[in-house]
């Protein structure tokens, strides 16, 4: 989960106008650990932003009242210094000075990647200081340095190859969460990975011997489901 | 035919001036050398006669010749050598023949006096035959000498030839000066080659710079330079009129071309939004949203939303592109009434709450594509369905024209306003309020696709809309 400074949720606003798009970005953000509030109009989306409190907007260009840079000035003029990043269709250099002179903090071309865009809100956030710099994830006596990819259980140097530590860096970003091996193996080895899930197995029983993880494990088997993380070495 | 063709036109229209040149000099000099020629001649002549003539008179009548008018007459040498004597002088020869063509006297006496050419026998018989004059020419040492033989008759009219005179004089003279004549044209001829060549090749030439900006022009044009114009230096001449005309073209295509680029531009801009969703959704299924039915249900029914829509731009555009081609339209005589009675039971499906009805007109029968005027009819009634509030009747009916027939879907839905009015017919453009309204969007091709569907079976369409109040659309298409 991703949790702001004093531990709370991060709220997003999106205002876009196309249902399926809003569909994805909120299932798909909501399962990043954001909270999603969509607003389908510029008018609605200013009004949302007036009522409730939020981290970041996301900012569809073409929308069917007024546009988006119009709602960038708006909320520009009104004060609050909140990230907007803006998405459009237009790729032509004059549209994105335009969409970054009117407030945008960041402008994303349609199609855009997902990943890509959860690494611009990320950057954005730490920007705004609404989220710590990420730079150790710690839980059931492990510690991940991020910067130097280096691993150590209760103080003792682990050796991880790439996969591995992607893998162990999944889990501790979501603790408690259950991934099926598919889902593991299109976040760790990537969408296009041809070949079957067993490889996942593999991977998961090289990383439990090497973290020494006895029963019960950190990294826990759930039958006929997949994978979860227990920190705290207890629960289901 | 091949060399000629390798030249450039300057080349071409200079050498063509040439030959023109060449061909009216030596036509005039050649037709004045003869004319030289002749008067030169002739004078010769007349001369020869007009000496010789008081001289044979005066002869005839000294012999008693003109008293004895019969046939057998003889010339004896002494006689006829007096006759050669005294004809004779210092430019001309005189020789005398008897009646059987043989030469009795010879006139030459002294040696400056010319020698006389050997007399040739046809035209000796010709003079005896009874031609008055025979003249030809001939040489004596090599030197050109006019020869003109004179038949003797006792008197002037008589039929009794009874000898021939053979006159002669030199021709070296009219030849010498002839040969004067002839060098001064040759040189004329070749000082107006030259000079006339050279002019040409310089007027050519400056008629044509106008044609080599032209040139010029062109190439930078083709090179893609939609923005260059060729140059206009004289509207009124041939070669101005063809810029002008080639600017006209060339606007033409600069205006085709950017349109095509807006299109093009307009509509990967449109497929990029439903890709968006696809991608988007699918990433977020895979990086995990697959594993909650929940979610993946909404994901891949949004999805399939998508991939339907794409499949129906997709289908437009190459409606679009079908109706460029006139062999895709099958026009024939459509009856009017019945074909609206039975489009509008179809059309009532889509309807919803819409009150939908027909205003009969007069029996007519159109020249048009059922299918082309079926889907026309249906985007009309799909858009006044869309745009006009969910019980507000939409009304259709026909009327006759000088022009044809008009046939009209008229709503009284939301209109539109002025400016949106005049781009309603551009390929993917959405008046701010018709755009995308809650899901049930449209593409932007419907209404231009409508005008290329009309024009494709040679009507028009016109719309008028008021905003608030509603909206009619006019389609007049062509009486069968």
């Amino acid at each position: 989960m991703d949790m702001d400074k004093n531990g709370d949720e991060i709220k997003i606003l999106v205002i876009e106008d196309d249902p399926v798009i809003t569909e994805f970005l909120s299932t798909g953000l909501k399962y990043e650990g954001y909270k999603v509030t969509s607003r389908n109009a510029g008018r609605a989306g200013l009004e949302a932003l007036q009522d409730g409190v939020f981290d970041l907007v996301i900012l569809d260009v073409m929308l069917p009242d007024i546009d988006g840079f119009e709602v960038c000035r708006k909320i520009r003029s009104r004060g609050p210094d909140i990230p907007v990043l803006m998405l459009t269709v237009k790729r032509e250099i004059s549209d994105r000075v335009k969409g970054l002179d009117s407030g945008a903090d960041d402008y994303l071309t349609k199609p855009f990647s997902f990943d890509e865009l959860l690494a611009r809100i990320r950057a954005l956030l730490r920007r705004s200081g609404k989220m710590r710099k990420d730079k150790r994830l710690q839980a059931g006596g492990l510690v991940l340095d991020l910067e130097t990819r280096q691993v150590t259980r209760n103080g003792k140097m682990i050796n991880l190859t790439p996969t591995e530590f992607s893998l162990l860096e999944l889990f501790m970003r979501h603790p408690r969460m259950v991934f099926t091996r598919e889902t593991i193996l299109n976040r760790v080895l990537g969408y296009d990975h041809d070949g079957g899930t067993n490889i996942i197995d593999v991977h998961i029983s090289h990383l439990r011997n090497k973290l020494g993880d006895r029963p019960p494990h950190l990294i826990r088997t759930i039958y006929g489901t997949g994978y979860a993380f227990y920190p705290e070495g207890k629960g289901v | 035919m091949k060399a000629w063709e390798r030249l450039s036109l300057r080349a071409r229209l200079s050498l063509l001036y040439a030959f023109l040149l060449i061909f009216s000099v030596v036509l005039v000099g050649g037709y004045s050398y003869w004319n030289i020629w002749q008067l030169f001649i002739s004078t010769k002549s007349s001369h020869l006669r007009a000496r010789a003539k008081p001289v044979i008179e005066h002869w005839l009548i000294d012999n008693g010749f003109d008293k004895l008018d019969v046939p057998g007459l003889k010339l004896n040498a002494r006689n006829a050598l007096a006759l050669a004597q005294d004809l004779t002088s210092r430019d001309a020869a005189a020789v005398i023949l008897d009646g059987k063509g043989r030469v009795i006297a010879n006139g030459r006496r002294l040696p400056e006096e010319p020698e006389a050419p050997l007399p040739q026998g046809r035209y000796v018989q010709r003079a005896l035959s009874g031609e008055n004059e025979v003249t030809y020419r001939s040489l004596v040492n090599g030197r050109p000498v006019l020869v003109m033989l004179i038949p003797l008759r006792p008197r002037p009219g008589s039929s009794h030839i009874f000898g021939v005179i053979q006159m002669s004089t030199s021709l070296s003279d009219i030849n010498e000066i002839l040969f004067r004549h002839g060098a001064m044209l040759v040189s004329l001829v070749a000082v107006i080659l030259i000079l006339g060549t050279g002019a040409g090749f310089w007027l050519v030439g400056l008629s044509l710079q106008d044609l080599k900006d032209l040139v010029t022009g062109c190439n930078r044009i083709s090179r893609g330079e939609f923005s260059q114009r060729v140059p206009v230096k004289n509207p009124r001449d041939e070669i101005g009129q063809l810029a002008v005309s080639f600017n006209q073209m060339v606007d033409k295509l600069e205006a085709g071309f950017a349109s095509q680029q807006r299109f093009v531009a307009n509509a990967a801009h449109e497929l990029m939004t439903p890709l968006t969703g696809l991608r988007g959704s699918l990433e977020v299924l895979m990086r995990g949203a697959q594993d909650d039915p929940a979610a993946a249900a909404r994901l891949t029914k949004g999805m399939f939303r998508e991939v339907n829509r794409l499949i129906r731009l997709c289908e437009r555009l190459l409606a679009l592109s079908r109706l460029q081609n006139a062999e895709n339209v099958h026009k024939e005589p459509v009856v009017l009434s019945r074909f609206l009675d039975d489009f509008i039971q179809q059309a009532k499906v889509l309807a919803g709450k819409h009150p939908v009805s027909i205003q009969q007109g007069p029996y007519v029968r159109i020249e048009a594509d059922p299918d082309l005027l079926k889907q026309i009819l249906l985007n009309l009634l799909s858009n006044a369905f869309r745009y006009s509030p969910g019980d507000s009747p939409v009304v259709m009916g026909w009327k006759l024209l000088p022009q044809g027939v008009e046939i009209w879907v008229s709503d009284q839905g939301k209109g539109m306003d002025k400016k949106t009015l005049s781009h309603v017919f551009e390929p993917f453009y959405q008046g701010k309020s018709s755009h995308r309204a809650s899901g049930d969007r449209g593409i932007g091709l419907g209404l231009s696709l409508v005008k290329s569907m009309v024009e494709a079976q040679g009507g028009s369409v016109s719309i008028q809309s008021q905003p608030g109040r509603g909206t009619r659309v006019s389609v007049t298409l062509p009486l069968a």
